[in-house]
């Protein structure tokens, strides 16, 4: 190949473009630089004040690692809106680097908001395939996004948990897209088996919307378990089931009332009605700092099974059961251990 | 079996003309036939006015002692309306049929062309769809229908007659200057549907017309996904071919979403395309992968990079001069009376 001679390399070349800064009005050059640097000049002062006010009182007032937390997550997602197009998602539409900049605001709910208390997170594998089954609770999934920080918080090798929620939240705007994005998928049989597959971790709520939508007079009582569904593909994928037991998440929505002719309306499975839901509008939907448990159980190894069993209905129903007593079981244990609902 | 006399319907639209050119070389004798004039001439295909609504498709097949059909005459994107889409992929493709099972019918090997959205798009559909997951319940557009219902008729041909390996490609979806969500992803602003943004799967021109000739050429049976891997977002897709996505098309209710569109933007996007522009389809080739041997060479990724660099997605370089088609078709009018025309000739003197 000939190589281009500097002239014509010149001519071919593509010119540098000139970005010109916006037309119209702009505010005078101390005000600009006043406004770049405010957050840190912010910063200072906080830094002071919280220094002032650990030499007054003797003890820390304003802590600040959790305020460092939450600007580097303003400036993460900063970063993020940065990248543009160029950006890889699994085939499931999973987005891991977006997915964990939201780690910090959820990390602030499980450590301040309901200080989640986790045993037993040694009972989850540091690599390959595991199915987690946790009862369901609360009106929204909380539940799930409090099980998924607790892996990144406590876990010694953070893991993410792709959960499978239910084929009605994939059809709600906003949240289809933010829980696909997240790495959560469809609850079908195909999806899980595919995702165990890849030696993820999937996170299943066999109880579903009858869950999440009991009544406050019925709580911490597990619904039935489906049809045992998760244990033949636990046991197709010959992956271990590891149970586990959430305490807290049923009274973040005090329901108590359902409204099935709303719902019905509105093509959702229930209408939830609280104390503050829907009386109060959005402030309504803030969920309540109830004091929540977290309990990862030792695994039961369905994996040990031949791979027909998994057509063996009464096997499978049999280890469904045992699932949903350890879970049960849990549930009683952790509850007991709780000094009070909110603290 | 090698194919000898090879017949490609629909050879008009650009895949066909670019599974004809592909094919030129390979196969001895080439017949190509549309209802509308081919796009640029082809010295080594006869091509043949004829539309297969009509029975007269059948009895070409027969008289030109066709071995393999390469049926590609299945509109699936088109501006025209349910009722002749309706008719030309399952009365069309029943005359074709009808064709290749006749007793005196030399056919052997049946390609037929079918599309991703066999399946629909919907929330409550697992992330892939694999070859058994089509049902009729979830049928819920036009197109869909007419789609499972033609493949019904295809599987049934294939159950009659066992001599004749027939298969069913299911395409995935296509973005270029021709194709409805080519233009959509191609908007400056492009209107999406508010909270949605759902994954794609698409498939390069060139690796349709790949596997066309590959099934054409090998042999195998059955019915196979044919996509390109990965998947790309809606977003994504949109922000690669320099646009912004607008979140405006109200969430519930598509039929006023499409409406929107067709008034605003002049997109009449298909009933179809806008349930996947709102929950995505993705399907699952690894049957392809393991009975073809082969794959997609573009990724989903890499089919968007090469519509916004705007030229690997040109099918066709560019369409012959008016002149030039003339003089082709004169040659090949030439060239048939010469080689089976000499005795007919004869016989009028």
């Amino acid at each position: 190949m000939i190589q281009p001679t500097a002239r014509a390399r010149r001519r071919s070349s593509k010119k540098a473009e000139i970005v010109r800064p916006a037309g119209g009005f702009r505010l005078p050059k101390p005000v600009r630089r006043l406004q770049r640097q405010a957050p840190l000049y912010a910063l200072q002062g906080l830094g002071e004040l919280s220094l002032r006010l650990r030499q007054m009182t003797g003890r820390e007032v304003i802590d600040l690692n959790r305020i460092m937390e939450l600007v580097q997550f303003i400036y993460k997602q900063q970063e993020l809106a940065r990248r543009g197009p160029n950006y890889t998602v699994d085939e499931f539409g999973f987005d891991p680097e977006w997915t964990e900049s939201f780690l910090p605001a959820f990390k602030l709910l499980y450590r301040d908001y309901w200080r989640v208390e986790t045993t037993g997170v040694e009972n989850v594998p540091a690599a390959g395939r595991a199915l987690l089954v946790a009862n369901h609770a609360g009106v929204l999934p909380w539940d799930g996004t409090m099980i998924k920080t607790a892996l990144f918080a406590d876990h010694p090798h953070p893991r993410h948990v792709r959960a499978l929620v239910a084929s009605l939240f994939m059809g709600m705007p906003m949240l289809s897209w933010f829980l696909r994005r997240t790495g959560q998928t469809v609850g079908h049989p195909d999806d899980t088996l595919r995702l165990l597959e890849r030696d993820e971790l999937v996170l299943v709520f066999p109880e579903g919307v009858r869950g999440t939508g009991k009544t406050f007079k019925d709580r911490y009582r597990l619904r039935r378990f489906g049809r045992g569904g998760f244990v033949s593909t636990a046991i197709r994928a010959r992956a271990p089931i590891i149970p586990i037991s959430v305490v807290g998440s049923e009274e973040i929505y005090p329901m108590v009332g359902d409204l099935p002719p709303v719902a019905r309306l509105l093509g959702l499975p229930y209408f939830p009605v609280t104390p503050f839901w829907p009386w109060l509008g959005p402030l309504g939907m803030i969920p309540l700092p109830s004091k929540w448990r977290i309990q990862f159980h030792a695994p039961v190894h369905v994996e040990d099974h031949p791979p027909h069993a998994a057509d063996d209905q009464h096997l499978v129903m049999a280890l469904s059961d045992e699932v949903r007593d350890t879970i049960q079981q849990g549930i009683y244990d952790n509850l007991k251990l709780r000094r009070g609902v909110f603290l | 079996m090698t194919p000898n006399r090879v017949l490609v319907t629909g050879v008009s639209n650009p895949l066909g003309a670019e599974v004809a050119r592909r094919l030129a070389g390979q196969v001895p004798h080439l017949f190509g036939c549309d209802v509308a004039d081919p796009v640029s001439a082809l010295e080594e295909m006869d091509f043949v006015h004829a539309d297969t609504r009509h029975a007269v498709i059948g009895k070409l097949i027969r008289q030109l002692r066709i071995d393999t059909v390469v049926h590609l005459a299945v509109m699936i994107d088109s501006p025209h309306d349910e009722r002749s889409i309706h008719e030309t992929d399952v009365i069309g493709t029943m005359n074709v049929l009808a064709g290749c099972a006749a007793p005196t019918s030399a056919v052997r090997k049946l390609i037929v062309k079918s599309s991703q959205s066999v399946y629909g798009a919907g929330p409550a559909d697992p992330s892939f769809f694999s070859e058994e997951m089509t049902s009729h319940e979830r049928a819920t557009s036009s197109i869909t229908r007419d789609l499972l219902e033609m493949e019904q008729l295809v599987s049934e041909f294939a159950l009659r007659n066992e001599a004749c390996t027939s298969t069913v490609l299911r395409l995935g979806f296509r973005v270029s200057d021709d194709t409805t969500l080519g233009r959509y992803l191609s908007l400056p602003i492009v209107p999406t549907f508010a909270g949605f943004d759902p994954r794609l799967q698409l498939l390069h021109e060139d690796d349709a017309a790949e596997a066309i000739v590959r099934a054409t050429l090998g042999e195998h049976p059955g019915v196979f996904n044919v996509a390109a891997g990965g998947v790309v977002l809606l977003s994504q897709a949109i922000a690669i071919m320099g646009g912004r996505a607008a979140p405006v098309l109200p969430p519930y209710g598509r039929w006023l979403g499409r409406m929107a569109l067709r008034a605003t933007v002049r997109i009449d996007l298909p009933a179809h395309l806008a349930d996947v522009i709102a929950f995505g389809s993705v399907t699952d080739c690894a049957r392809l992968e393991s009975e073809f041997r082969w794959k997609p060479a573009h990724s989903s990724r890499g089919v968007m990079d090469a519509l916004a660099r705007g030229k690997e997605v040109e099918l066709i370089e560019s369409p012959s001069p008016p002149q030039e088609y003339e003089l082709q078709v004169y040659l090949q009018r030439r060239r048939r009376e010469g080689r089976n025309g000499a005795n007919r000739l004869a016989a009028h003197r």
